[in-house]
């Protein structure tokens, strides 16, 4: 059962991450990317992640993806704005291929590795040993992550400001 | 079976990263680019949460929590980056952001 699940999750989310590449309207694009975020995060689901499958759905494909979707609809973009790209496919294709031999290298250092047997906590990746990680081990880099979020608030505001000459 | 080895997750997180990858490098759309960047970090943290699974370990699953933190503090700044020179250049190219690093920039 969890065999198929995985199987065609992560067939999902390669289909949706190869649209995502070669389609060339903007929207299309980030509707193939919501399909591998979804499938993505049943893909975590299946992990026993079930904090970090919540997470996924609600921040990128509700937050992020749907802020991402406004934008381009905001815009406005006509087919003269799009860059054109005539051997587009051309330049994917040989990509890929540049792309073999690292896949290739890192495969064969996880070829080894074991299964996933031992069974793990009943608790493990709920939200509330997640928060008590976070909480105590993590907590130096989780004020520095709040610090960055202010940060970039801070940047996109200035961004986002018309500019008096 | 399948769905039990480390092998598989990672594998599958090692091909949405070169997809990833290979959209940052050959394709010119700038929208297409910035997705390009957000599945490889995805594409990262389904690697975090295998590894987590593996290790039985809760610290990576926070990583990737970090990461996604990460990738919405990104996502604020490249988006009104893209608005403001969308606005004066009306082009998605990423070739016409050359300008940013040349010191004459118009």
């Amino acid at each position: 059962m969890t065999d198929i699940l995985f199987v065609l999750l992560s067939f999902f989310a390669i289909i949706g991450a190869l649209g995502m590449v070669s389609l060339h309207q903007p929207v299309h694009s980030a509707l193939s990317l919501i399909l591998t975020i979804i499938a993505l995060s049943g893909l975590f689901a299946l992990l026993s992640a079930s904090f970090l499958f919540m997470v996924q759905i609600i921040i990128y494909a509700g937050a992020i993806l749907t802020l991402f979707i406004f934008i381009i609809m905001f815009l406005n973009v006509k087919e003269a704005n799009l860059p054109k790209e005539p051997n587009k496919n051309l330049t994917l294709f040989l990509g890929s291929l540049a792309l073999l031999p690292l896949n290739f290298l890192i495969l064969r250092a996880f070829y080894k590795m074991p299964l996933l047997t031992a069974p793990l906590e009943h608790d493990f990746g709920k939200i509330k040993p997640l928060g008590m990680e976070l909480f105590t081990k993590w907590l130096l880099p989780f004020e520095l992550i709040s610090i960055l979020l202010l940060v970039a608030l801070i940047g996109a505001v200035v961004f986002g400001r018309k500019d008096e000459a | 079976m399948i769905a039990n080895s480390l092998f598989m997750y990672i594998a599958v997180g090692m091909i949405l990263f070169s997809i990833g990858l290979l959209g940052v490098i050959s394709r010119k759309n700038i929208f297409v680019i910035y997705m390009s960047i957000e599945l490889m970090l995805n594409a990262i943290n389904l690697i975090f949460v295998a590894l987590s699974n593996y290790h039985h370990d809760m610290g990576s699953q926070v990583m990737a929590m970090l990461v996604i933190a990460i990738a919405a503090a990104e996502a604020g700044v490249f988006l009104s980056l893209i608005i403001v020179l969308y606005r004066r250049k009306k082009s998605l190219d990423s070739d016409i952001f050359r300008t940013l690093s040349q010191k004459e920039a118009v």
